[in-house]
């Protein structure tokens, strides 16, 4: 018992601490290519190492009339949902931590806490700037929440009937089993629909341009984080990270969950050294198709716009791609 | 579309000339030393024009002290020195207007391409000309 | 500013309530207050509070000889630093009644025209970062370079080009720097589709420019709007129409309004875009058609600086120099005194001056994303605007229009009597 305890303990440990490293180098990189796609050098990829070491050193300031406590304690409680996400989250060939404990519909809420925990401080830091950001972070949350679960529960829903018995809420068994090729025709068509709708759902998700109208720097001075500074802001920033790795990984294991090491024959230790490989690979695609070329290739939303977005053709794409995953197990 | 411009951008070399290093180093004045030492070296500024209006030279031979510098400069940049009728100029106030090398009757001012002149010290010899 | 005018005030109306914008604050280049009265994230009030960037300039100005004073007029604004030094020259040769030689107005039009395209493109791009448009900002401010690059080739600075001088100009543009200049026209003219395409075009640009910021033909006549504002607006309102002056009287200059492509003039920040991009396609011809009937003869009237300074010892009189800068027109006011090396007063307007009270008509009914936006589409320039602020102790005084009314009528019968 205690040899499975400290088995999970330590494994635990090294999930948290390699997707927070592993964040920060994607933010690096994000960083990086942004750079070179606007012609710049860019700051060198361990500058976010370098700000979250300053962010540590600087005095942590709660501005006179903050909710103190409300206002220290969400950039943790946004931390603590960002790494319990990766808990439940497939990274590469390592099946999820506490797979048995939660599946898909947790993984739904856990995403939706870092956003509320930001709305929350927002809210307590009291200045209109934050205040402001956080009307629009709620905004933000219900235009794109549907959409996003219309895309998982789909994939879910369909390989239910493709593997009747199997729990296929669990995030395991749906990257253990790529829906693409238990469909029809019809239902890949769908499912391209339905990872289109989830990449588009990405930048909103990690609060990234064109929809950072919560943090809107030219507007509204950074939003919900213009008050945060020092070690809460090193959270929030750190959260950000895990949130990119865990977010990548979930449109991973719900739409490339394939390995390398069983198409090439390979097995042992280097099998999971490859698949290891494959998986930043395929999460960083994620990340520099979703994050990077979308914010240096567009403007900033308005809220009202991203809403319309969210509401109309993002949701509208999203059922079609249900409806045609329904009519393929009609006709399939 | 804006897009192919951005990925081809992604592949080419920057815009951005980096001078004098790529990144910021651990210690600015650190660096400066390893250069002056010979230890490290700077990337070269983009390539000025000839005719750049960067440091003024000074012909103290030529001058015959008529003041006319003085009278037009506008940051009060020049002092004149009495006991030996020539001037000193104080480089660190320099707007870098050159009107001075326009009024002197006898050429004895010129601009050069010199204009890389930050120092610590606004007196130091190299931002005092006489 | 403290926390306590940072906190939420509750006006009167329960949901309403006050943001202050500025005098530090991301979307502002330059100190400036705008307090809005916002309804959720609407624009139902605002007021406007300049005057943290006052320099004393025109008094600095009193206490030097007038070679002096012209550096200093170059040094209103980094921006247009050839557009104040142009409206100076003007004044004080309309009040020494100086001629300028042909070759000195050409030269003085190729370098005020080559401000106005990287003005115009350096707005382009802080337009495009208020949009949150990173990617555009630096694509723009990369082309604006080879503008910066020839104007330090012609006058030995990228900024600050001390060229004019009362009188003519100080550098001539030898022949040997002809072949840059027409390789930056065929450059520029060579990208202007490329830049009509990556601000006219583009979707996500259209998305937050169209309809936001609007002012009429009427509201900007009557608010006195200047240049770009103005004319996006729907007025064919520019100094180098009206009153050619320089190379200007050769060139025949149009007032570019947005019916030029094709659009019915609403004054709103696309409009502006359109106004300021087709402007550089107008300069680029205007620099164009100057290098190639480039006048023989003297680059100035009075060479020798000591003559120079003699002379304007010597004159007496009023004068007054405009000029169409980037952002609108420029106007110096000046009166020389006999005997006297220095003005006895000078009196600058800069455009900003005139575009400042367009803002609350744009303003109005917009949502809280458009107010970066609309604050740079008058591309603001407050250092340039800043000519009075009044504080006794550590209290500020605010003179309403019916003061100032009051007080120049008061001083307009001295000077009567």
């Amino acid at each position: 018992m205690t040899g499975t305890f400290l088995e999970a303990l330590w494994q635990g440990v090294v999930v948290l601490f390699g997707g927070a490293l592993l964040g920060m180098v994607y933010k690096g990189l994000d960083r990086k290519l942004a750079a070179r796609m606007q012609s710049r050098i860019g700051p060198p990829l361990r500058q976010p190492f370098f700000d979250v070491v300053k962010l540590l050193a600087k005095e942590n300031v709660v501005p006179d009339h903050a909710v103190a406590w409300l206002y220290n304690l969400m950039p943790l409680v946004a931390l603590a949902s960002v790494a319990t996400l990766l808990f439940f989250v497939p990274l590469g060939g390592l099946a999820p931590l506490l797979g048995g404990y939660g599946d898909l519909i947790l993984v739904i809420y856990l995403l939706a806490v870092p956003s509320l925990a930001m709305v929350l401080g927002g809210f307590a830091a009291s200045s209109p700037y934050a205040t402001v950001g956080a009307q629009r972070e709620m905004v933000m949350m219900m235009a794109y929440e549907f959409p996003l679960a219309v895309a998982l529960l789909g994939v879910a829903w369909r390989l239910s009937d493709a593997l009747p018995g199997a729990a296929t809420f669990s995030l395991g068994v749906i990257a253990a089993h790529p829906l693409w090729g238990l469909v029809g025709p019809l239902g890949v068509f769908g499912l391209i629909l339905l990872c289109g709708a989830l990449l588009v759902v990405t930048p909103a998700e990690l609060a990234k341009i064109p929809f950072d109208i919560p943090e809107a720097e030219t507007e509204i001075a950074g939003g919900l984080l213009a008050e945060y500074s020092g070690r809460n802001l090193a959270l929030f920033y750190i959260a950000d990270a895990i949130k990119m790795v865990a977010m990548s990984a979930l449109v991973v294991a719900l739409f490339f969950p394939y390995g390398l090491s069983g198409m090439l024959g390979v097995t042992g230790a280097a099998a999971i050294l490859l698949d290891a490989a494959f998986f930043l690979v395929k999460t960083f695609g994620v990340v520099f198709v979703a994050v990077v070329v979308v914010r240096v290739g567009f403007a900033r939303l308005k809220i009202a716009q991203a809403a319309r977005w969210f509401w109309l053709p993002v949701t509208g794409i999203s059922l079609l791609g249900l409806a045609l995953l329904a009519l393929d197990r009609i006709v399939y | 579309m804006i897009l192919g411009t951005l990925l081809k951008q992604l592949v080419h070399r920057p815009a951005t000339n980096p001078f004098p290093v790529k990144y910021m180093p651990r210690s600015v004045r650190g660096l400066l030393a390893k250069v002056a030492a010979q230890k490290a070296a700077i990337h070269p500024p983009v390539p000025t024009p000839k005719d750049l209006r960067g440091k003024i030279a000074y012909d103290r031979e030529k001058c015959i002290g008529c003041k006319l510098c003085i009278r037009v400069c506008p940051a009060s940049v020049i002092e004149f020195l009495p006991e030996t009728k020539k001037i000193r100029m104080h480089v660190a106030r320099c707007t870098f207007c050159a009107q001075c090398v326009d009024a002197c009757p006898v050429a004895a001012l010129a601009t050069t391409e010199e204009f890389l002149l930050a120092d610590t010290d606004r007196s130091s010899a190299r931002l005092t000309v006489d | 500013m403290n926390n306590r005018s940072l906190h939420l005030q509750l006006g009167g109306d329960a949901a309403c309530y006050t943001v202050p914008i500025g005098p530090v604050h991301p979307a502002l280049k330059e100190p400036i207050r705008f307090t809005f009265e916002l309804e959720g994230e609407r624009v139902v009030g605002v007021d406007i509070k300049p005057g943290f960037a006052h320099r004393g300039i025109e008094y600095m100005a009193l206490k030097r000889n007038l070679i002096q004073v012209l550096y200093l007029s170059e040094r209103i604004c980094g921006i247009c630093s050839i557009s104040h030094p142009i409206a100076f020259t003007q004044a004080v040769e309309n009040a020494a009644g100086i001629e300028v030689p042909p070759r000195a107005q050409y030269i003085r039009t190729i370098i005020g025209e080559l401000e106005r395209i990287h003005s115009h493109l350096l707005w382009a791009g802080v337009g495009a970062h208020e949009l949150g448009f990173d990617t555009l900002l630096h694509l723009t401010w990369n082309v604006r370079e080879k503008a910066m690059d020839l104007l330090e080739q012609l006058s030995g600075n990228r900024v600050d080009y001390a060229i004019p001088i009362v009188g003519g100009v100080r550098r001539d543009i030898p022949e040997e720097k002809l072949g840059l200049a027409y390789e930056a026209i065929a450059y520029y003219r060579g990208l202007l589709d490329t830049m009509i395409d990556a601000y006219l075009r583009d979707a996500s640009v259209a998305r937050r420019t169209k309809g936001v910021g609007a002012l009429t033909a009427e509201q900007a006549q009557s608010l006195a709007a200047a240049g770009p504002v103005a004319r996006a607006a729907g007025l064919r309102k520019d100094v180098r129409q009206d009153m050619p002056y320089l190379a200007y009287a050769d060139f025949p200059v149009r007032a570019i309004t947005p019916e030029d492509y094709g659009l019915t003039p609403s004054g709103d920040v696309f409009d502006n875009i359109v106004v300021r991009l087709l402007e550089v396609a107008q300069s680029i011809e205007i620099i164009e058609f100057c290098l190639a009937n480039l006048p023989k003869g003297e680059l100035t009237s009075i060479p020798k600086v000591a003559a120079l300074l003699a002379a304007l010892k010597k004159a007496s009189g009023e004068g007054i120099g405009r000029h169409e800068a980037p952002r609108g027109e420029v106007f110096h006011y000046i009166r020389l005194e006999e005997g006297k090396e220095e003005p006895s007063a000078w009196k600058v307007k800069a455009p900003t001056y005139s575009n400042l009270m367009s803002w609350v008509p744009k303003f109005l009914g917009a949502e809280i994303a458009d107010i970066p936006i609309i604050a740079a589409s008058i591309d603001p320039c407050m250092c340039c605007m800043d000519r009075v602020h009044i504080v006794t102790g550590d209290r500020e005084t605010i003179w309403t229009q019916d003061q100032l009314l009051r007080l120049s009528r008061e001083k307009t019968r001295r000077i009567v009597q």
